[in-house]
């Protein structure tokens, strides 16, 4: 019932992910933020089994945090996401498996052109422009297909944001109150109330 | 970060073992191999064995390899024709074929087919048969000509004529109808072909074309295609698209260049 | 629903007249839900052979990898490029290596050898090789591929027919297979020079 998606812009890259911690049918908190920060420019936002997915991002956020410490050079977004299926996709190989799926979105820290990677649980990893993960694909990828064009403003970002979100409360059974909407750009990250 | 890819240790590696088991629990059927459904043969002549194969692989339904070859290679004058799971046979031969290989230039003697035999048995059977291996093993050594078959978990016969594979009972038909003790090469050859044959007619697992193999005792012949009974005929017409016909999004030409060595220096060592 | 057509996708390789051509579909789904159309199943090895893999994306990605890391430490050690058929045999081992824990992925193999001649191979998933003169296919549009290719195949096509007859080949059996499509690539490779073409094709 979770639900994340994201895009890129013209100059950013967008990701939105729901607030809210549940385990079977009870609401366990509001204002989770799912997503940890890997770089400056660079952020990983997930959802799914709820132990793994903490263990996981943590586990990938400080190694490449690590990595950075060490090099004194960041790891650009698809190297991010190089490392993070590698990881995903050998621990797939052991009797127990981190059931997650995210979103690495990032931005070149240089050239300011965005990027979005989608990885879901058997690690396969994609660049998208538009994407979702589990149920709300469903629902909002015909609407991103729809509205999406490769130089969306900002502004035009959080009005098609607003009009996925719309289309979840109408259709979705799992309807869910509250978002985290994340924007990474030349600038770094940051959060945008809608 | 520690380095992820290191090259394998020889041996079986099991890393995906769990993982599948997972993805099989989620009602996620797991994918089937290639099989040889297979008619395989020996017999024993005169002057020594010969073998007999199809060349049909098939992956479920599908014929996934019309001419393939069955009969490998163990020694120059040892031949093994494999039937079951393809890639079984092929590596279980080819690991013996170069454990004999070493054995040979260890003691400079000649392979024995006995030797043969056992390592393969000693193999499938240390597998429990999960080594989808049935193989009909034939010989000629400073003891005279040996047959044997091998089953999947390591059993072993040797008899004067033998079958194996899903064709084997058709080709056993034609073995208890016509063998006869000390036959001649060409009654030998016409036998197993017909064995064969049978094989390929009555068994939907086995077709196309007859290899044979004689090993006799200073002399092994290997007779690829010997039978071809089902040659495809020519296509009567040519089904060729007119060039131009598919629509093309983008193009990319990659030329490679000649990179041709300039006038060697010689170095200096003074 | 078998594992291997979790992520669907089609790839056939084919003999010409001095030259061979390799050519896949670009989509990548989870079961019925398309996610991208510009996805890699086929990887260029070195100049003259190129690899397809078929069946589960998590694992052409990552065999894509170890092959890449396993061609670049033959080249290293030996100090010259790799052969089609050694290529061949190293991916057959690096398969087999997981009898018992396969790869859920079948390879076909497209490459000229070092005198110009074509050289296509095809293995199962574990590394069971075979080596035909007409033409290989995998995926899960494997049944209409062969069907496409069986009628469609002759000898000694020049590499510009040969492009034709395979991107037909390819183009219509996908359209009958619901989890492969959205687009196509061509490679076709000659003693000279490598072609490559994205085809226009159904988006649905």
């Amino acid at each position: 019932m979770e639900i994340l998606f994201g895009f890129v812009g013209k100059d950013y890259a967008l990701t939105a992910s729901d607030n809210t911690a549940a385990r079977s049918i009870v609401v366990q908190k509001r204002g989770e933020d799912k997503s940890r920060i890997l770089s400056k420019h660079t952020l990983l936002s997930y959802n799914g089994e709820a132990g793994d997915t903490c263990q996981f991002s943590d586990y990938i956020a400080a190694n490449i945090k690590l990595y950075e410490i060490k090099n004194g050079v960041a790891l650009s977004t698809a190297a991010c996401t190089k490392f993070t299926r590698r990881e995903l996709a050998n621990s797939l190989r052991s009797r127990n498996a981190y059931q997650v799926n995210l979103l690495i979105s990032g931005s070149d820290p240089k050239t300011g052109v965005p990027s979005l990677f989608w990885l879901d649980h058997l690690a396969s990893a994609n660049k998208v422009n538009y994407t979702a993960h589990g149920y709300a694909s469903y629902f909002i990828l015909s609407t991103m297909d729809l509205y999406w064009h490769e130089n969306l403003t900002l502004e035009e970002g959080l009005g098609l944001v607003k009009k996925c979100l719309k289309e979840l409360k109408i259709r979705f059974i799992g309807n869910l109150p509250d978002f985290f909407i994340k924007v990474v750009d030349k600038n770094g990250i940051r959060e945008i109330k809608l | 970060m520690a380095l992820k890819f290191e090259l394998p240790k020889s041996g079986f590696n099991f890393d995906n073992y769990n993982r599948n088991l997972i993805l099989e629990s989620k009602g996620l059927k797991s994918p089937k191999t290639i099989k040889t459904g297979t008619t395989i043969v020996g017999c024993v002549y005169k002057d020594g064995i010969v073998l007999g194969a199809d060349t049909r692989a098939t992956n479920g339904p599908i014929v996934a390899d019309k001419n393939c070859e069955k009969i490998h290679y163990l020694a120059p004058n040892m031949y093994c024709c494999g039937a079951g799971t393809a890639a079984d046979t092929e590596f279980t031969t080819n690991l013996i074929s170069s454990k004999l290989e070493l054995h040979r230039l260890a003691t400079n003697r000649q392979s024995r087919v006995v030797t043969a035999m056992t390592m393969l048995k000693q193999m499938l059977f240390r597998y429990q048969g999960n080594i989808g291996a049935a193989l009909v093993l034939g010989g000629y050594d400073v003891t005279g000509p040996h047959l044997y078959t091998i089953a999947p978990h390591g059993s072993t016969d040797k008899l004067p004529y033998v079958t194996m594979g899903s064709g084997s009972l058709a080709a056993m038909t034609i073995f208890e109808n016509g063998w006869k003790k000390d036959m001649s090469r060409e009654e030998a050859i016409e036998i197993v072909k017909d064995a064969i044959e049978s094989g390929i007619f009555n068994d939907l697992g086995s077709g196309s074309n007859v290899d044979v193999v004689v090993i006799t005792k200073d002399k092994t012949e290997v007779l690829r295609n010997y039978k071809r009974p089902n040659e495809r005929v020519k296509k009567e017409q040519s089904y060729k698209y007119p060039r131009g016909t598919t629509a093309v999004l983008k193009t990319s030409i990659r030329n490679f260049v000649d990179v041709t060595e300039g006038v060697a220096t010689p170095m200096d060592l003074s | 629903m078998s594992i291997m057509s979790y992520n669907g996708g089609a790839i056939v390789a084919m003999k010409g007249k001095n030259c061979v051509a390799i050519a896949s579909d670009r989509r990548f789904g989870v079961q019925a839900l398309t996610l991208t159309h510009d996805f890699q199943k086929v990887f260029e090895i070195n100049d003259k052979i190129y690899i397809g893999l078929g069946g589960l994306a998590t694992d052409v990605q990552t065999l894509s990898e170890t092959f890449r890391y396993r061609v670049n430490m033959y080249n290293l050690k030996e100090e010259r490029e790799i052969q089609p058929k050694t290529f061949a045999h190293l991916v057959s081992s690096t398969l087999y290596e997981k009898r018992f824990g396969p790869y859920y992925c079948e390879p076909v193999i497209a490459g000229l050898e070092k005198d110009g001649s074509p050289f296509i191979c095809s293995t199962d998933l574990i590394g069971c090789t075979t080596f035909p003169n007409d033409f290989v296919v995998t995926g899960t549009a494997e049944q209409q591929l062969y069907g496409m290719c069986e009628s469609l195949w002759e000898p000694n096509l020049e590499p510009e027919d040969l492009f034709e007859i395979i991107s037909q080949a390819l183009l219509n059996a996908v359209d009958r297979d619901a989890v492969s499509g959205w687009g196509a690539i061509v490679h076709v490779i000659t003693e000279d020079k490598v072609i490559t073409r994205t085809l226009r094709g159904r988006m649905d």
